[in-house]
């Protein structure tokens, strides 16, 4: 399975959403990340044809998506960042539903509806409505969903959007689990989601793909280097002006900073191995002052 | 698909409590309806409604049922008159004129008759038949013709139509076969009577219930599933336009039998061979059908306006993406030619006569003068509109399809 986007654009009156994307993916998981608007859900609209680009196509196996048209849909899987459902369905009401609209057969329907209940862990709420629902139950239903047509290319914008910590590892592994021998696209803004389960990372700034690669090939990849130095509690502020500062950590004779910096920060600063967090800080934080590089030691 | 598709609409609460209405809808035409026929008994303060006036009535009339020739419009002008000479018919007493009313029911619907064959085109007077005599009986049929000939030759009509139309009105009169075929045919008065008033408010119930269909996946943010998945943009839009057609199908029939059959199974079948033209509302008509083709008519009229209004619901459901909008398109296609209808201008009357909100009560439209030229040749409004409307209804389906596939993009 290959998905290629060719000079990818989507404008929206003159706002450019989506820019000049070049980008090949062939199976296995991409994280998609970016601060909000930076285009992610645009990007997964057109790849979903929900979408037509402005500008550039996208290839499926070497054919246009659009003219593929439901052959391209039939083998795709989609969770969207706002899942809809209808309250009054239960989860197998739903999932039948959804079955049948994907084009799978009844009998084949029902044997996969039971399959994915139970991988989803929501086996024993078949019968209940979805309006009664936490969210994480929701989502977990939005990926059976999602995987009813056993899909080759599975899209999946911001699957763990106001998920609480536990539910977001569930869910996590879950995508794992589900990720063989397909293309998993991953959309998110926190960083942890991607950062253990993609094979490679694309960073999105708007609209246009910054950087890609696996965690560690964006982490070697940043120009700067990551500081961990201790400062007076006053001069905290100051640091935070001039440098892209990742944490702060209030100690009794101080604060230590992680910082972002072309040369040692402070005489006692050392340089420690960059995270996808200092990566993502790199691409996507600003100091509190201006964008203006700052290299003096203070 | 189609399953769902209907399991989404009746699985919401307002959806049952409009299901729910219906019912009542159904069940308060009826009664009201049955309770329309009225008998008095001969002590004249005894007063029957619905099932047991109904029996009474068909009794009373038994002598007076079979074609409705001179001798027994001069028999029924006799009796009547022998009536009025009585003590009771002469009282001022109300129990006592009720007595002499309660003599005259075997005939009075032909007594009405008399009254609009020997009364004025425009104008109705309850006593025009008690001031006539046998041998006028002779020109019952033609008075009829004689009344429609000055009417349009009146100063206020004589403009409002061509010679044509005129000609074409006359022609219509004197084709309709006489003498007329009489009989008890209260049941079908009855269920023309209320016939609108239950079409005209299940259409906005039916309104109601399609008008979420194609707006349901945008207000539940579900659309982006539904179109990218295999068949979103295919059959199971089709569903969509299946279920709406469906729902309008079943609960509209389901509704008109079933009011039918509670009319009639309990005032009688009886008189369905008899022209419209023995009843006050079809005495003016120029369609000269019988009742039972008229219940055909006002059925399928029906049935045909409301195919065509909900398909329109739909179409702004899909367009605009709310059924809140959408709602509102019955009540405007219903309710909104009545507001607009300040002219008398003829121009603006002829538009009004093939507004889409006749279709709902054709039983009206068939008492109505409403004339087109079609090919050189006069035509009434009903044949236009159930072949305009039947047709847009058609067309509207692969129309609703193609909208809201677009709005996938």
């Amino acid at each position: 399975m290959e998905l290629k986007l060719e000079n990818l654009t989507k404008t929206f009156q003159d706002v450019e959403a989506v820019s000049g994307i070049d980008y090949t993916m062939k199976n296995g998981v991409y994280g998609l990340l970016g601060v909000n608007g930076a285009g992610k859900t645009t990007l997964m609209r057109m790849i979903c044809t929900l979408a037509k680009p402005t500008k550039g196509r996208i290839l499926c196996n070497g054919q246009e998506i659009w003219q593929l048209d439901w052959k391209y849909r039939k083998i795709l899987g989609y969770l969207p960042q706002e899942f809809g459902f209808y309250p009054e369905f239960t989860a197998e009401d739903y999932l039948r539903y959804i079955a049948s609209i994907k084009g799978i057969p009844a009998a084949a329907a029902k044997k996969r509806v039971d399959e994915l209940l139970v991988q989803v862990g929501m086996e024993k709420y078949r019968k209940k409505k979805m309006k009664r629902f936490s969210g994480g139950m929701k989502r977990r239903i939005g990926i059976a969903q999602a995987m009813l047509n056993n899909p080759k290319i599975l899209v999946l914008d911001e699957p763990t959007a106001g998920l609480d910590p536990n539910e977001r590892i569930r869910f996590r592994n879950l995508i794992s689990e589900l990720s063989e021998d397909r293309l998993v696209l991953l959309s998110t803004h926190i960083v942890s989601d991607v950062e253990y389960i993609a094979n490679e990372i694309l960073l999105m700034k708007e609209g246009k793909l910054k950087q890609a690669g696996t965690a560690y090939e964006l982490a070697v990849g940043i120009p700067e280097q990551v500081w961990v130095c201790r400062v007076p509690r006053e001069r905290a502020a100051e640091y935070e002006k001039r440098y892209r500062v990742a944490n702060l950590r209030t100690l009794p004779d101080g604060v230590e900073l992680r910082l972002l910096a072309g040369h040692a920060p402070a005489p006692d600063a050392r340089c420690v191995e960059a995270t996808l967090e200092d990566v993502f800080l790199y691409y996507f934080g600003n100091r509190q002052e201006g964008e203006g590089e700052q290299h003096a030691v203070l | 698909m189609l399953y769902y598709e209907l399991k989404k609409v009746f699985t919401k609460k307002g959806s049952q409590v409009a299901l729910v209405l219906v019912g009542i809808l159904l069940v308060t035409a009826v009664f009201l309806a049955v309770k329309g026929v009225s008998w008095t008994e001969e002590d004249g303060t005894t007063h029957l409604e619905g099932y047991q006036a109904a029996k009474k009535l068909k009794e009373a009339g038994e002598a007076w049922y079979g074609p409705l020739t001179e001798e027994k419009l001069s028999a029924v002008i006799a009796e009547n008159t022998r009536v009025n000479e009585t003590p009771q018919g002469q009282s001022q007493d109300v129990t006592q004129s009720n007595i002499a009313y309660s003599w005259k029911q075997g005939f009075r619907e032909i007594r009405e008759m008399l009254n609009r064959s020997f009364g004025e085109f425009r104008s109705y007077d309850y006593y025009t038949a008690d001031a006539l005599k046998p041998a006028d009986a002779a020109c019952f049929y033609s008075n009829r013709i004689k009344n429609l000939e000055t009417w349009l030759a009146s100063d206020e009509e004589k403009d409002r139509f061509s010679e044509a139309e005129k000609q074409f009105l006359i022609s219509r009169y004197q084709e309709l076969e006489t003498p007329f075929e009489y009989q008890y045919a209260e049941g079908w008065k009855q269920l023309f009577e209320y016939a609108p008033t239950v079409v005209m408010i299940l259409m906005l119930i039916l309104g109601f219930l399609v008008a979420g269909i194609f707006s349901g996946e945008f207000q539940t943010k579900a659309d982006a599933l539904f179109f990218s998945s295999m068949h979103g943009r295919g059959k199971a839009s089709r569903a969509k336009v299946e279920a709406g057609f469906l729902i309008v199908t079943m609960l509209y029939w389901a509704v008109f039998l079933l009011y039918s059959l509670g009319v009639l199974g309990i005032l009688g079948f009886e008189g369905a061979d008899c022209p419209i033209q023995i009843s006050g509302a079809g005495w003016k008509s120029f369609y000269n059908i019988t009742f039972w083709e008229e219940y055909i008519l006002i059925a399928v009229g029906g049935y045909i306006g409301c195919v065509f209004m909900a398909a329109l619901t739909m179409l702004v459901s899909a367009k605009t993406k709310s059924s809140v909008l959408a709602v509102i398109v019955p009540f405007v296609l219903i309710f909104g030619p009545s507001m607009i209808s300040f002219s008398r201008s003829v121009v603006v009357e002829k538009i009004l006569g093939l507004f889409p909100d006749w279709l709902l009560r054709l039983n009206q439209c068939v008492g109505m003068f409403y004339l087109y030229s079609v090919g050189g040749k006069q035509v009434g409004a009903i044949p236009i509109l159930l072949v305009l409307y039947g047709v847009l209804a058609v067309l509207l389906q692969p129309l609703l399809y193609r909208v809201y596939r677009r709005q996938a993009r």
